[in-house]
């Protein structure tokens, strides 16, 4: 027995020796083990283009209700309404993706890579650009650094100044010859590490900001066609983002209204613009955007109304965001900025320069390409551009043509709720929808409560009939 | 049972055992109980004054050398009163131990399992015994404790089979929400994992277990609660919110014993909200069988007009979605033991079937405890306990969402299709989700833990303890995905039908050594000194493949899932104390000890890694110092003061990239972790001071037990929610002050004492105040929680500088301030009268204003046991009382939303609403409450309680104080005489009855349950819960 308490006793301090030895290793689990401390900047080049497409469709997917593309199934829905929503999700997905961006621009710097700088600026002024446009005044400067934990709020128009500023030090930054890790076509989901569309990307974006203050006194239209001079040429140069982890999130709303979770309804007013209850003409697109409904008729669903038509909800008789359409297909990319929106630009800026000939053959360019991206068949694209709503001329070409094409090239995209509040809804046939929780057209979004409740610098933002400081 | 302490005391008496006895002489005799006149097996011998002491045998003799006929033998025995005969010249003294109710004499375990007379304690504790455990049949030996100990909360968060409870000793003692404020739980010397995990997509809602649930109660011989810094300082910051210390049985000396019990249960929901029972379908008065919205139609009178297939009345479907649910448990036992060994075995076996429908529980355990006498000087014992637990788990929160969205127009129950799929007029139908959206959960768990003693000289006593804590937690998620067939409806979370495969591996080592030096100096005073160290490492590796999109609809496996997802985390930690306790004993009436620990910490950076903390106890029985009048017959006066140090949740220091799990297959990306590392995290402290007064009276028929305690804690560590503009989610930073101050009280009478008929009352009651007395410097408040109401009427929890924990708020109607008149930005004057629109309608004040509504910790709590015992018939009643406290209803939110809730019945009233203009006069205006166009041509749109009454959180934050009957329980031990011829030693059966009274304002279900899983710190929120159950349960008992 007392052998055993000798080992006992023995091993006692060999324990209590090596623990002490070995204690200042023994307790050092300060690092992480779920976590990397020095990534690639590869990986997160994947992260940033990723979250950079999804955030267009998270903000397309409220904004789309506010410019009628989309209604809701169910009658009184808030977002169609116009209630005071809480959109913190989004919010929080904006600035999370910034943040990466911000890290990846950090450690582009740190080890000289300018090609990476020049996208980390890209897809900056792009998430800061979607945030200014839905809040206004919003953090910039103090966030995502690690030195406050209640940001400030900068101006909305010094965000706007920001955007600019961000997308003309890309160009400088991806003009650079050399950059010590290079873009990884793999990685890069959006332009698959072609610099030279990531420069046309950067101007397409100074051109839609630029063209953003025609309200304001600061506008130059001659500025957004230079913008546009340097940007797209074709609908291969779009920036748009197609690797999901399932499929594209159009789709998948489009998946789950076929198994009877409604939503992705289309609204009246969009159906009612292509289908020539609006304007006389049948817009070829149509049917590449949508389905008929089981009689065969596309019909569309009033905002706010919820569903019509005999009672029974799993009856399709309207139309829907389409599996089978090039946009909201399972392998459809999500687009950022497109060529036909370019084109739209310049017709838009050129007709404001009193450049009228430019404007129209953009304008036909325009409608050309995004019939293009939808696969519409040539014989059926070149009818409608000849169609006498659409080849109005040179001379007769108004502003309010430019926006009927644009409403359609922008469908959901989070692009066409600034155009509609620019052009101040004055599409034909727009209407409130029913039971609008405002008097007029909805103008801006409040404060989410994630923001307002853990930053005390958050402005109090309550009428949603506020504009912001470029739709004056 | 009483008498299963016969091992403390055999280890007591190893570290007291006697002198080489030189000379003196021999003195034996018998020990019986005055009550049965059975002998008593295990009752402390000794020659007082000395360390001289034996135990009788399991025939109650002893035999024991005194030194001189002047010795005076002391008798003692757990549950009865001490007894003191002079030896004179007997040989033979035969002693009869009279009961005790209260027992200062007796032996606690306390820190370390290190077993101390009560009265040398200078701090409250308070045990709870086998018979008071098992009394009222819960499975969950949290649940079995509630109502019964002073300063401690226990709430279950609801009445799913399995399901969690969260325990809180003295309140609050973090400001940290996402830091449990959980107690250490130590079972005999192993501490005992109590998390409960949340491991796995949705298994946050699923009323997962607490790990404490899987122990079998009926192994439990006693648990002592540890409530203050002083209790627990030895067990070192892990013992930070209390200690809870559990013992299970030992064997003991004397012929083999087998023990069955077998627990037979039925219960139903015990609480349903009121619903209305008019309106039926649609919208704006509307008939529409298959409207979204489900009860703002006309009345089904109406209804029936158009549609001759509406039935009769509106079902209820909140309880035709519930079912009856049942338990049975079966627990058989075997104990025995000789000179050299003891053990106790047991085998338990518990099915348990919910009322929601389609969640159930099991649970398999069995244990082994050995205890092993090598020598006199050697002793070795081992715990070892093995279980298998786990059931079907559902999110309740999202079955009473549904039910909300649900028309009471048609049969809930009516689910399935006649093809399998689900039958619905259009809404998800929530018994079909129940009964296809499954989470099945499985754990193997092996509790284990060995202890050497060994005595080289009597004066000191080295121990060594080391425990096991392991298991594997594998959780199946499953879903059935859409089959094709036409008109076919999808139940919403089942998308397109999922497989998730989850696996935890737990494991925990704590190795304790110490050593325990005694010594008497000179005649009046006595020490022991202990010195000790202490070591726990932990690590839990978690992996889960989430596999989306299945091929075959219901065949789940991963690889019939289109799209495979990983998940992955591991925490390891380590702690290390060196600890030492110094008691000092003055004429066995001043007891003083003082305690010092140094913590090694894995979860603070090097520099501030280290730290040490002291604490100081004195206990004085004035009854055995003073001459005090005759009635009072014990008297005890605790003073004591703590320091106890905190470290940092694991990783807390650190920053980094987690990987971006959303992309496809073959791509890889990483994103900014979610958490602000902070490297500069130093350990938080809380001082704390109690004092308390212990007396008893009449021969101990009456007696209290009072205790005051107050403590701060300094620089807390908190993984606050930061704002997303940061780039993060959580931070981590130091700062931020804390008070609780409270009291205890625990009152025992035995106001009637014969020898057929007693009747024991005990009365615990406490009360806790917090404060919050500093934030960090650059947040004006920390929110902790939100939980979703419509339109404005989200609530939150949040932490503001001068107020309490708890604090729920949220919008409020505006009331009338006159000109000058200042508003109170935190509370509502509900004196003055609410500010009345143009419109005719209540204004809901700007939502920038946020008022607290309502504070979700009691104010106090108080249980009140009555047990009345007549020969061998016993009754025990427990009333249990949380008072003062309120909570967000968010289930009346969406009844108010979607018209379901009973006071929406007044949906097509003209009335006007009371309360003044925006100048101050008096409203007049009268308004209609309908949807649409009212009965004056006005469009009320969607009318009132949608377009005002939902979105003001003020309407939804209710008092939920309640007082329960928590458990009555008749129980009858056969008489002894019937088994005299057979091989049955003892008979017993039991009815208990559990929550068969609520008293309770609470609009809701049971407002004891919570939205939040067990362990959280948020218990604001009792809206779409898992309900309580009204359980009855039938018990029998025989030992052989």
């Amino acid at each position: 027995m007392k052998k055993i308490f000798r080992y006992m006793f023995a091993l006692l301090i060999v324990g209590a020796v090596t623990s002490l030895q070995s204690c200042e290793d023994y307790f050092d689990l300060e690092d992480n083990p779920n976590l990397v401390n020095d990534p690639p900047l590869r990986t997160l080049l994947t992260t940033t283009t990723q979250k950079t497409a999804l955030n267009s469709y998270r903000v397309a997917s409220i904004t789309s209700y506010f410019v009628q593309y989309l209604a809701s199934p169910t009658q009184g829905s808030s977002t169609d309404t116009y209630e005071i929503a809480d959109y913190t999700s989004t919010w929080d997905a904006l600035y999370l993706a910034m943040a990466d961006i911000y890290d990846m621009k950090q450690k582009a710097q740190e080890e000289g890579a300018p090609d990476y700088v020049g996208v980390a600026d890209v897809l900056m002024a792009y998430n800061l650009s979607l945030v200014n446009d839905m809040w206004g005044d919003a953090p910039y400067t103090e966030a995502f650094v690690n030195t406050t934990l209640t940001p400030s709020f900068n101006s909305a128009e010094d965000l706007y100044q920001e955007t600019l500023r961000l997308l003309d030090e890309a160009v400088v930054e991806l003009r650079k010859p050399e950059s010590s890790v290079i873009l990884d076509p793999v990685n890069d989901l959006i332009h698959r590490g072609d610099k030279g569309k990531w420069i046309k990307t950067a101007y397409a974006l100074k051109a839609r900001q630029l063209n953003k203050l025609n309200g304001t006194s600061s506008y130059a239209p001659q500025a957004v066609l230079n913008a546009v001079d340097s940007s797209y040429t074709s609908n291969a140069d779009n920036a748009d983002m197609a690797f999901f982890e399932e499929r594209n999130p159009w789709a998948e709303v489009a998946l789950d209204n076929e198994n009877l979770l409604l939503g992705g309804w289309l609204s009246e007013q969009l159906i009612e613009h292509l289908n020539g209850t609006t304007f006389a003409v049948e817009d070829p697109r149509l049917p590449n955007i949508a389905e008929p409904d089981t009689s065969g008729n596309f019909v569309g669903t009033p905002n706010g109304t919820g569903n019509i038509g005999p009672a029974n909800n799993t009856i399709r008789d309207e139309s829907y965001i389409s599996r089978n359409s090039p946009l909201t297909a399972d392998d459809a990319p999500l687009t950022i900025i497109s060529y036909p929106e370019v084109k739209m630009i310049e017709a838009e800026a050129a007709l404001r320069a009193g450049e009228t000939e430019r404007a129209y053959i953009a304008y036909l360019d325009g409608i050309e390409a995004s019939m293009e991206l939808l696969e519409v068949a040539p014989a059926e694209a070149n009818a409608y551009l000849s169609a006498p709503q659409v080849a109005v001329g040179a001379g007769a070409l108004t502003l309010a043509d430019i926006f009927r094409e644009k409403y359609v090239i922008t469908y959901l995209n989070p692009e066409a709720w600034n155009d509609a509040r620019r052009f101040d809804y004055q599409y034909a046939g727009f209407t409130l929808p029913e039971n609008a929780a405002l008097p007029t057209f909805i103008r801006r979004v409040v404060y989410p409560s994630g923001e307002t409740s853990k930053n005390p610098n958050t402005p109090e933002v309550t009428d949603l009939a506020d504009p912001l400081w470029w739709d004056q | 049972m009483k008498n299963s302490f016969t091992l403390l005391i055999l280890l007591l008496l190893v570290c007291w055992a006697p002198d080489v006895l030189a000379q003196g002489s021999t003195v034996s005799g018998r020990v019986t109980g005055a009550e049965a006149g059975m002998p008593l097996p295990g009752v402390s011998v000794t020659v007082k004054g000395t360390t001289t002491g034996t135990t009788t045998d399991a025939e109650g003799n002893y035999e024991i050398t005194v030194p001189g006929n002047d010795a005076v033998l002391v008798f003692r025995f757990l549950g009865y009163e001490a007894h003191e005969v002079q030896v004179g010249n007997q040989q033979q003294i035969n002693v009869t131990l009279n009961t005790d109710t209260q027992q200062l004499g007796e032996v606690v375990v306390t820190a370390l399992g290190i077993t101390r007379e009560k009265k040398a304690i200078g701090y409250a504790s308070q045990e709870v015994q086998s018979e008071e455990l098992t009394q009222n049949r819960q499975p969950n030996v949290l649940n079995a404790m509630q109502g019964k100990v002073a300063g401690v909360t226990i709430s279950s968060t609801g009445g799913a089979p399995g399901q969690g409870s969260s325990i809180q000793i003295r309140g609050t003692n973090s400001i940290d929400p996402s830091r449990p404020n959980q107690p250490l739980f130590v079972i005999d010397g192993i501490l005992m994992d109590n998390s409960t995990s949340t491991f796995g997509q949705g298994a946050e809602l699923r009323g997962m277990s607490n790990r404490l649930a899987d122990l079998n109660p009926n192994d439990i011989e006693s648990i002592n609660i540890l409530r203050g810094g002083a209790a627990t300082a030895l067990y070192g910051l892990q013992g930070a919110n209390g200690v809870v210390v559990i013992t299970t049985k030992a064997g003991r000396q004397g012929e083999m014993r087998v023990n069955f019990t077998s627990t037979a249960g039925y219960e139903e929901v015990n609480k349903f909200p009121e619903i209305q029972d008019t309106y039926t379908q649609g919208y704006a008065g509307e008939y529409n069988p298959t409207s979204f919205w489900p009860s703002w139609g006309p009345t089904v009178a109406e209804a029936r007009l158009l549609d001759p297939t509406h039935p009769a009345e509106l079902y209820n479907h909140f309880e035709d979605a519930y079912e009856s649910g049942h338990q049975f448990r079966n627990t058989l036992s075997f104990s025995g033991g000789g000179e050299a060994l003891n053990f106790f075995t047991s085998i338990s076996h518990l099915t348990h079937e919910g009322v929601l429908p389609f969640t159930d529980y099991q649970n398999i355990s069995a244990r082994l405890n050995a205890d092993a006498k090598i020598s006199d000087k050697i002793n070795v014992g081992g715990n070892f306990n093995y279980i298998n637990s786990g059931g079907n788990r559902y999110n309740a929160d999202r079955f009473n969402e549904s039910l909300s969205y649900w028309s009471p127009r048609w049969d809930v129950t009516d689910y399935r299709k006649p093809d399998g799929t689900m039958n619905t007029y259009g809404n998800n139908n929530p018994v079909y989700g129940a009964a296809t959206n499954q989470l099945e959960d499985e754990v193997n768990r092996f509790i284990g833990g060995l202890t050497f003693g060994y005595k080289p000289t009597d004066w000191l006593n080295l121990t060594y303890r080391l425990g096991l804590d392991t298991y594997s937690d594998d959780r199946t998620r499953t879903a059935p995905g859409p089959r094709g067939l036409p008109d076919e409806r999808v139940y919403e979370d089942n998308e397109l039908g999922f497989v998730h495969e989850y696996t935890t591996r737990f494991r925990a080592i704590n190795s304790t050594f110490i050593a325990t030096l005694n010594s008497d100096f000179g005649e009046n005073f006595s020490g022991t000194l202990r010195l000790g160290h202490d070591l726990y490492d932990r690590q839990a590796k978690s992996f889960g493949v989430i596999g989306e999109e299945l091929a075959v609809y219901n065949y789940f496996r991963l690889s019939n899932a289109r799209f495979l997802s990983t998940e992955e985390e591991e925490i390891e930690y380590r702690l290390m104390g060196i600890f030492a306790e110094a008691s000092l004993d003055y004429k066995d009436f001043l007891f003083l000890t003082l305690t010092g620990r140094n913590d090694i910490t894995s979860s603070l950076a090097s520099s501030n890694r280290s730290f040490f903390y002291p604490s100081a106890s004195i206990s004085y029985i004035f009854s055995e110092h003073l001459d005090l009048p005759d009635v009072i017959s014990q008297s005890k006066l605790r003073l004591s003061y703590a320091q106890m140090g905190k470290d940092a949740l694991p990783y807390s220091i650190s920053s980094g990239y987690a990987p971006y799990t959303t992309l496809p297959a073959g791509y890889t990306g990483v994103t900014r972790d979610e958490l602000l590392g902070n490297r500069e995290l130093k350990p938080e402290f809380t001082n704390t001071f109690e004092a308390g007064l212990e007396m008893s009276f009449l021969e101990n028929r009456l007696g209290f037990d009072f205790t005051y305690y107050y403590s701060l804690s300094k620089d807390q560590i908190l993984n606050i929610d930061v704002a997303n503009t940061t780039g993060f989610r959580l931070a981590a930073i130091n700062a931020g002050e804390m008070r609780n101050t409270g009291v205890e009280l625990i009152l025992n009478a035995a106001p009637v004492k014969t020898n057929d008929f007693t009747w024991d009352t005990k009365l615990v009651f406490s009360a806790n105040r917090n404060k919050i007395l500093e934030i960090p410097e650059e947040l004006d408040e920390i929110v902790y929680a939100a939980q979703f109401g419509y339109v404005g009427s989200t609530v939150t929890m949040r932490l503001i500088e001068g107020e309490p924990y708890g604090n729920i708020y949220g919008s409020h109607w505006q009331r009338y301030y006159g000109p000058g008149e200042e508003e109170d930005p935190l509370f509502i004057d509900e004196s003055r009268p609410v500010v009345i629109g143009e419109n005719g309608f209540p204004v809901r004040a700007p939502l920038s204003s946020q008022k607290i509504l309502g504070n979700s910790q009691p104010d106090w709590i108080g249980g009140f046991t009555n047990t009345l015992t007549y020969k061998t018939l016993s009754l025990t009643g427990l009333l249990d009382a949380r008072v003062g406290q309120e909570k967000y209803n968010q289930m009346d939110n969406f009844f108010a939303a979607f018209g379901i809730a009973e006071y929406t019945e007044n949906r097509n009233d003209t009335r006007v609403f009371e309360g003044v203009l925006a100048d101050g006069t008096p409203n007049t205006k009268e308004v209609w409450l309908g949807q649409g166009i009212g009965p004056d041509g006005v469009n009320y749109g969607n009318g009132y309680y949608r377009n005002f009454y939902r979105g003001v959180s003020e309407n939804f934050v209710e008092d939920a104080s309640w007082v329960r009957l928590r458990s009555l329980t008749l129980s009858y031990s056969l008489p002894q005489n019937w088994f005299e011829s057979i091989f049955v030693r003892n008979a017993s059966v039991s009815l208990t009855g559990n929550n068969l009274w609520l008293s309770t304002d609470y609009k809701g279900f049971d407002p004891e349950t919570s939205f939040s899983p067990s362990g959280s710190n948020v218990d604001g929120f009792s809206g779409f819960t898992y309900p309580a159950v009204r359980s009855y349960l039938f018990t029998l008992n025989v030992g052989f």
